[in-house]
């Protein structure tokens, strides 16, 4: 039993939001390009709620599907949602129009979230307990920060990607590596006034030696990803990851100019725009490696077939 | 000068060349803070001379760092195992 990745879809509703929208606050165009690579990013209006955004990333693939009872597992990864009790899973399963025979979970792992809630779900495919999972992450993180905070504002984004999961005969097994650090839990942490905390340098630094460490285990263990997504977190954390994953001979992707960054969501949001664009062929093995709050941090290398982008 | 000094500045002028391509030898002993160098910049110095030189360095005491000079002679004790 091999699962991977047969389906991908995304949602971004929100406003485009400038880097002249924070002129406000005393940030230039300039300075935020060069302090994060970001020109653009999308904010989802105050009000809506994040259980409609996951479900319009996950109703594309449920209705693509000729049989969609197959969808076993749903797992809404969120680091944003304010909702504790229901949590939105089963909301998202609703309004995605999956049947009632679903266990349907929510995961925070912060900007970890997507990695692990993959491997949630491939787990659960290769060991027979679902034909089919949905893996979804939906993020409003323009909802934790203080917007009137020159550092971070600028930085996070909104929006929502889906993956569908199956097991199917040419794929390899999945292979993951994981790890966390609780006593680093101070480096990026929401704050008792409404805001999120970072420690700019040691996060910078970590990120970029987590993410590429973790890259560097799934080349060494199992078949070698045909491209590597990083958590799309700053484009310098990015470009240094790129430099210090060279030698692995693989696309390095970033794609944060016009996206920011989305937590959770990013990875496969990313992956998206490399798929719609053209950028990526429709199959191969995703290299995909996030850091983030906790601290935690991770990857999972995982084989992928997805319909072309007409089809989808 | 070492090779190992002559890494070092090869490494530390090719980051501020990324700022300025003007920039020469003579600029690495001006202060951190006359340079178009952020913070960013010195996470960066710091991770690329560990890699250079193939030691681990402690970001707290590189990051207070006030002239380029500093983290030359702190890489160059760290390589000589000092």
């Amino acid at each position: 039993m091999s699962a991977g990745i047969v389906d991908v879809a995304t949602a971004k509703p929100g406003r485009t939001v400038t880097n002249d929208d924070f002129a406000s606050i005393g940030l230039t165009d300039e300075w935020i390009r060069r302090r994060s690579g970001i020109a653009s990013r999308s904010w989802l209006p105050d009000g809506m709620p994040l259980t409609d955004v996951a479900a319009e990333a996950c109703a594309p693939i449920v209705t693509r599907l000729p049989d969609p009872s197959s969808i076993g597992a749903l797992v809404v990864v969120s680091t944003s949602v304010r909702q504790r009790v229901p949590g939105i899973a089963q909301q998202v399963a609703r309004q995605a129009g999956l049947d009632s025979a679903v266990l349907a979970f929510d995961m925070n792992a912060a900007c970890c979230g997507f990695v692990y809630g993959l491997v949630a779900g491939l787990s659960l495919c290769e060991s027979g307990q679902a034909r089919s999972v949905l893996v979804c992450s939906v993020e409003a993180m323009s909802r934790l920060v203080d917007r009137t905070d020159r550092q971070t504002a600028c930085i996070f984004a909104d929006g929502a990607a889906a993956v569908l999961l199956e097991d199917r005969a040419p794929f390899a097994p999945f292979r993951q590596v994981a790890g966390c650090d609780g006593s680093q839990e101070a480096l990026m942490r929401e704050t008792g006034e409404g805001g999120i905390h970072l420690d700019g340098m040691q996060v910078y630094d970590r990120a970029v030696r987590r993410m590429s460490e973790s890259a560097q285990y799934l080349f060494d263990h199992g078949p070698a990803p045909t491209v590597l997504v990083g958590h799309q977190a700053n484009g310098r954390i990015l470009e240094q990851v790129r430099g210090f994953t060279t030698h692995l001979g693989v696309p390095f992707v970033n794609r944060i100019e016009h996206s920011g960054n989305t937590s959770s969501a990013s990875i496969p949001l990313a992956f998206a725009e490399e798929l719609d664009s053209g950028s990526l062929p429709a199959s191969g093995r995703l290299g995909a490696v996030a850091y983030g709050a906790g601290e935690a941090w991770g990857g999972v290398a995982v084989d992928y077939r997805v319909p072309g982008t007409a089809a989808r | 000068m070492s090779d190992i000094e002559s890494r070092i500045t090869d490494t530390m002028l090719a980051k501020l060349r990324e700022r300025d391509p003007a920039l020469g030898p003579e600029d690495l002993t001006r202060p951190v803070a006359d340079l178009d160098l952020d913070s960013l910049d010195l996470v960066e110095l710091h991770q690329q001379l560990e890699r250079e030189l193939q030691v681990k360095g402690d970001l707290q005491e590189t990051a207070a760092f006030a002239f380029l000079d500093d983290f030359s002679s702190y890489f160059v004790k760290l390589a000589n195992g000092q």
